[in-house]
């Protein structure tokens, strides 16, 4: 049997929460990997909540937020950005691999993007493998 | 927490979500999650039953929180919400599962998609025990709304929302309303005349006193929310006041013509103008793109392009008019100015500049031989204090008009006995005759200036002198002369002499002596005047320059000239030693030269060439090579600084030296420059004096000073509708007439003639008219109730509205994309705008449809879809192109004796009365062709003669290629977003469909409101769509306003930050991060609060706080964590 990742999305309610209703709406097929968390704006996705879900055994995290601009929050998408880059490198650290962790621009018009953000997103973590080893260190790095 | 129980409730949906999720099978999993105390599947949740199944565990089982596994939240959170609200339990007790959307609609894995509901249940589950009640509080909200666009829909909306008496704010950028419609002829399928429908609207927005209409207006940035938002708008100017009453005499004196955007381009209009007849409001409007350069290059900020259009319009009096109110100095400018508006002038790009010098001279002798006097400007009230200015010269003598127009008490003090400085003693008269210098002298002197000659400063007066006479403040416009002297042997022999005490000694008839043989030293414009000059008193001259050609700093045609009057150069030759005997001058010893590398100043630098010495025998050797300011007696007299070739120093902004009642500009400033930059100095001094004299401060100059980065050619382009350089006529310089050689080398006459008329006019007739408006100020002249105000400037106003409507519309296809059809490229090829002006009796063509060349045409053809319904454009269908199409054949049928072919792919006649419409076109007798149309060609061989184009195209009823010879073809180009939609759309924070359209909250349920609450949409802004629905969805959208309006206040999202002060540790890294400026730090308790009427909740400043102590209601982290919790636990 092939591994079947869980991955968790933390999708921002303006653009990406919309636009993946809109590929529901449109019937645009997607990996059913991804459970999504719905947040105001990806600026609210705290690290540790990155973490946690590492530690709680998601293989892969999303966070996809409106395009750079186009914020609705004028710059939660940003913070979002800067936030992403550190913890990739905390993650390395604790030897995860940073491409477990993918943030993404999807507009509330862009359900075919967010198909494809799934999917090849649900590849790339099922080619990883199970995320095993990594999760005591980063349980540490959590508290 | 732990006492919460659970209602879970798993709608099928009908099929929707139970063809693919196993709900039964969910429901009994969600039944075995903690604190879980029912859980039901139900065929419809969101039904009255489904409902109440909800409401009725509530009250029987005692559920304190609730979870619905349905659609997305988007679409019935509210609904369970509610439902909740009504059965005692506060609806933010309940969470929604999105197992639609984000599940059954997206998965074909019953198992898989099973599974993944599961864990979207029991992560909402798990998070809603963890909720708490919120409560939804109310802001007021401002009546006042604003709509963008005011086209059909911003028009009808603005007529709705008028009704409620509040304040309607109609922002327009056009410089009227009316839109797309006001430019159509007749509307589908009734066929009523637009205007006639349309103007009627137009007028009474005008007349409803609660509708603020604000044209040629534009929003720039928005800011606050729903209810009490403050919306930034620039006003441009307009640059005319509100006393216009539109009589219309200004567009007639208008020397610019420009193709009218509203007739799109088909037809002209002048550059101050009113888009068409029916224009709200009812007034002119001067459109001004980029200043023209050859202004911006001026230091004077003479209106070139002004008087250029004026003398194109055989204006040559108004011309004249225009030089002279500005220019003091103008028949000289017209001679000698080195003419930097033509170094700048765009019509260099396309050939050769405009010869805006020569226009120049030509109005002005226009004016002389014709005996127009030219007024002066008027002079301001008197001023007593009295000015002094020493030196006459270009600087002096334009201050001193410039301060006696303002009232001052001007004396000028020149030391020679010839007024005009180096305008009469360092140019030859064959350059500059002396009436002319005269003439304009005695102009200035009319104002009231004193000219007192042969007092020199530092003798007869000095500052002291000056100030103890009465004189307030003193402009140093000493100019410059001197030799540097060079180290040559024999400079002391009697017979050498500098250049410009040659030609002072020539203008001013001192030195009479027989010249002999001359060489003249140099290659500036000292040199060749100093080597004509000679020529002209009977002597065999040589010019000697050590360089080429090339690196001589003189104009090109001044050296042609020397040379075909007689002047021998002798380029790369320098001179050595002047050799005499008995003190007298007998040769000049010269070395051949050779050009080496460049120089400091980028000039190559000449070497001599060893061996290569010779001797000229010679009588007098005039050294022209280079001029310093004689600064002596200033130095002596005011202690001023002097450095390299700033003699005196100034403030190169004020003009103002370090005795703040002494100013100095031109040369003696400067360093040598040239006539016009003294002149600029002159009026930048004069505006400084005036400043210091009435104690303001020497600051918001209006005067002018040239800065070479203004200039950089790619920041100036010719106005918007100026062919591309490529695409414009060749049109050839004038040449300039001008006497013979032999005979103007015998006296001291001009050289040019001057312009012709007929050549004056064919010369101006040149200029692109870059900025569209020139400035001459016609407009002005004649305007009687003087509305006319060049000086306007842009507004720029924060307006608070509760609500926003963008109706911003569409634009068309650019039909050049789509090569093939010829647009652009093959002179009858039309798209559908340009065609309704062609046949709107208030066109351009006064509703006549002809041929570039001014033929009926014989038959016409009509392609649809063009950019529209195509994979390499737009995918979607532009929705009114098949009934235009049918309107155009209908049109053109009824107006003319031309076949219409309509080549279609499907005939859409979906609305009201449209399949009527098709019918009677039909009937009448349209040609209908289903294809598209593959290509527009030029017709050849025998098809040519039976039109001149020939469209090809795919018949596919018939199964045949077919070719079909027409003189004219309309193109129905897609509509499409607006250029700028993506600025509007960040402005707003609203969305776009991926067509780029602004995206409707739902496509089908909510098309007037954007995600964006009090942002809404209307009309084509939104997607393709005829008048009626425009006008139908304008009508809801404002409805939808009047709405909000009625209730009054804003429900207010309890999803909001809060800062729990015990935790805070005052750290301040949240009061930056608020995009809202929503956080702001106490003092006096050493924490940071968040301000709730500005937070907007989106969970930034959460999700940094170190402590943990800002709490996001509705997205706590326990509530997180805890979806994170059940998310993962399947």
């Amino acid at each position: 049997m092939t591994f079947e990742p869980r991955i968790v999305g933390f999708l921002c309610n303006w653009c990406s929460y919309s636009g993946a209703d809109l590929a529901g709406v449109s019937r645009i097929p997607s990996a059913p990997n991804l459970r999504a968390i719905r947040v105001m704006c990806t600026g609210r996705v705290d690290p540790t909540f990155v973490l946690r879900a590492f530690e709680l055994g998601a293989d892969g995290v999303l966070i996809s937020g409106c395009h750079p601009g186009d914020c609705h929050y004028a710059e939660g998408n940003y913070k979002a950005m800067r936030r992403v880059a550190l913890l990739q490198a905390v993650l390395k650290g604790a030897g995860v691999d940073p491409a477990r962790l993918r943030i993404e621009w999807v507009s509330a018009s862009e359900g075919e993007k967010f198909a494809r953000v799934v999917n090849e997103f649900t590849a790339r973590v099922r080619a990883l493998g199970p995320l095993k080893a990594a999760a005591e260190p980063v349980a540490a790095a959590a508290d | 927490m732990s006492d919460a129980k659970i209602g879970v409730y798993v709608c099928h949906c009908g099929t929707n979500i139970a063809a693919t999720v196993d709900v039964a099978a969910v429901a009994r999993f969600a039944a075995t999650r903690p604190r879980v105390a029912v859980a039901r599947d139900y065929k419809f949740m969101c039904s009255q039953p489904g409902q109440e199944r909800i409401q009725k565990d509530i009250a029987r089982l005692g559920l304190t929180r609730v979870v619905v596994a349905a659609c997305s939240p988007q679409m019935h959170e509210l609904t369970f919400r509610t439902a909740c609200q009504e059965a005692g339990l506060n609806g933010y007790l309940c969470q929604i599962a999105n197992i639609r959307e984000h599940c059954s609609w997206i998965h074909a894995d019953r198992e898989a998609a099973t599974a993944k509901a599961k864990a979207l249940v029991a992560a909402a589950a798990s998070r809603v025990a963890h909720h708490v009640p919120l409560e939804v509080t109310y802001a007021p909200l401002n009546p006042a709304t604003m709509i963008v666009g005011a086209g059909i829909a911003g028009i009808q909306a603005a007529l709705e929302l008028a009704e409620t008496g509040r304040d309607v704010y109609l922002v327009e950028r056009d410089s009227t309303i009316g839109g797309k419609m006001a430019k159509l002829d007749k509307t589908f399928p009734t066929l009523d005349c637009s205007a006639c429908i349309l103007t009627p609207k137009m007028v009474s927005v005008s007349h409803r006193k609660n509708v603020h209409l604000l044209t040629l207006a534009e929003v720039e940035r928005v800011s606050g929310t729903f209810g009490a938002f403050t919306v930034r708008v620039r006003r441009r100017a307009r640059y005319v006041t509100d006393a216009c009453t539109a009589c219309g005499a200004c567009a007639k004196v208008c020397p610019v013509t420009v193709p009218s955007p509203f007739d799109e381009l088909l037809g002209e209009r002048t550059a101050i103008h009113k888009a068409f007849a029916q224009a709200v409001p009812n007034a002119y409007v001067i459109e001004k793109q980029e200043r023209p350069p050859c202004m911006e290059a001026c230091p004077l900020h003479q209106e070139a392009a002004g008087y250029v259009a004026l003398i194109g319009k055989r204006k040559f009096k108004e011309a004249a008019r225009l030089i002279r109110q500005r220019n003091p100095l103008a028949s000289v400018c017209g001679r000698v100015c080195y003419h930097p508006c033509e170094d700048e002038c765009n019509r260099g790009l396309v050939e050769q500049p405009v010869a805006i010098q020569h226009l120049k001279r030509f109005a002005l002798d226009w004016a002389r031989a014709h005996g127009v006097t030219l007024a002066p400007p008027p002079v301001a009230a008197r001023r007593e204090e009295r000015v002094a200015i020493i030196g006459s010269g270009p600087a002096g003598l334009v201050a001193a008009n410039d301060l006696a127009l303002k009232g001052y008490q001007v004396t000028v003090f020149e030391q020679w006995a010839q007024l005009g400085g180096l305008l009469a003693t360092g140019i030859p008269a064959f350059r500059l005759p002396r009436e002319l210098l005269e003439e304009e002298i005695a102009w200035i002197r009319a104002l009231g200036v004193r000219l007192e000659t042969g007092v020199r400063f530092g003798e007869q007066i000095t500052l002291e002198t000056l100030r103890r006479d009465g004189f307030r403040a003193v402009f140093l416009a000493t100019g410059r002369r001197d030799l540097v002297r060079h180290d040559l042997p024999g400079l002391e022999l009697a017979g050498v002499i500098s250049g410009s005490e040659f030609l002072r000694n020539v203008n001013l008839g001192t030195d009479p002596h027989p010249l002999g043989r001359v060489v003249v030293v140099g290659g500036g414009t000292t040199a060749v005047d100093a080597a004509r000059a000679a020529l002209r008193l009977g002597s065999p001259v040589t010019l000697l320059y050590r360089r080429t050609r090339a690196e001589m700093p003189a104009m090109r045609g001044e050296v042609d000239d020397a040379v075909a009057e007689g002047v021998a150069v002798r380029y790369l030759t320098s001179p050595v030693e002047v050799l005499g005997a008995a003190g007298r001058v007998t040769g000049l010893r010269c070395v051949a030269m050779r050009l080496a590398g460049p120089d400091a100043s980028g000039r190559r630098r000449p070497m001599p060439v060893p061996g290569s010495e010779q001797t000229i025998p010679c009588d007098l050797v005039v050294m022209a090579v280079s001029q310093r300011a004689d600064v002596a007696s200033l130095v002596e007299d005011g202690g001023f600084a002097r450095t390299g070739w700033r003699p005196v120093a100034a403030d190169p902004e004020t003009t103002q030296t370090a005795q703040p009642d002494v100013f100095a500009g031109g040369d003696v400033v400067a360093g040598p420059s040239t006539v016009v930059a003294a002149m600029g100095y002159g009026r930048r001094a004069a505006e400084a004096m005036d400043k210091y004299l009435s104690g303001r401060p020497l600051t918001d100059f209006t005067t002018h000073l040239v800065r070479p980065r203004n200039l950089a050619r790619e920041n100036f382009r010719p106005h918007s509708y100026a062919p591309r350089y490529a695409d414009t006529p060749r049109a050839p310089r004038e040449p300039m007439p001008r006497r013979e050689a032999r005979e103007r080398a015998a006296d001291f006459g001009e050289v040019g003639t001057g312009y012709t008329e007929e050549q004056a006019v064919r010369e101006a007739q040149r200029c692109l008219h870059c900025g569209v408006c020139v400035e001459c100020r016609e407009c002005e002249r004649v305007c009687e109730p003087e509305a006319v105000a060049h000086a306007m400037t842009d507004v720029v106003e924060d307006i608070p509205v509760g609500q926003v409507l963008l109706a911003t519309g569409y634009q068309l296809f650019d039909a050049r994309r789509a090569g093939q059809y010829g647009y652009g490229r093959l002179p009858d090829v039309y798209q559908g705008l340009e065609f309704e002006r062609m046949i709107s009796s208030a066109g351009p063509t006064a509703g006549r449809v002809l041929t570039r060349s001014g033929r009926p045409p014989r038959a016409i053809a009509i392609l649809h879809c063009v950019g529209s319904r195509d994979e390499n454009y737009h995918r979607y269908c532009s929705r009114v192109c098949c009934m235009y199409a049918l309107k155009f054949a209908h049109l053109v049928k009824d107006r003319t004796d031309a076949e219409v072919y309509q080549f279609y792919i499907d005939m859409r006649a979906y609305g009201k009365g449209f399949e009527e419409f098709y019918g009677r076109v039909l009937e009448e007798g349209a040609n209908v062709i289903r294809g598209k149309a593959a290509e527009v060609v030029a017709a050849r061989g025998p098809l040519a003669e039976y039109g001149a184009l020939v469209v090809r195209c795919e018949d596919t009823l018939i199964g045949a290629f077919r070719e079909v010879p027409v003189d004219m073809v309309v193109l129905c180009a897609a509509m499409e977003p607006q250029a700028d939609a993506e600025r509007l759309k960040r402005i707003f924070t609203i969305s776009q469909s991926p067509d780029g359209f602004f995206l409707e909250r739902h496509p089908k349920l909510d098309p007037t409101a954007t995600f964006t609450d009090g942002i809404y949409i209307a009309g084509c802004c939104q997607g393709p769509k005829d008048i009626p629905d425009t006008v139908a969805q304008a009508s809801g959208a404002a409805a939808r306003m009047m709405g909000m309006i009625a209730r009054g206040q804003v429900a207010m999202d309890p999803v909001r930050a809060s800062i729990v002060a015990e935790r805070c540790s005052g750290c301040r890294i949240c009061n930056n991060l608020c995009p809202y400026a929503a956080i702001a730090f106490d003092e006096a308790r050493r924490v940071s609060v968040v301000e709730q009427a500005l937070c907007k909740g989106c969970g930034t400043c959460v999700a940094a706080c170190p402590a943990g102590a800002i709490e996001g209601a509705g997205f706590t982290d326990e509530q997180i964590f805890a979806e994170l919790e059940g998310l993962l636990a399947v």
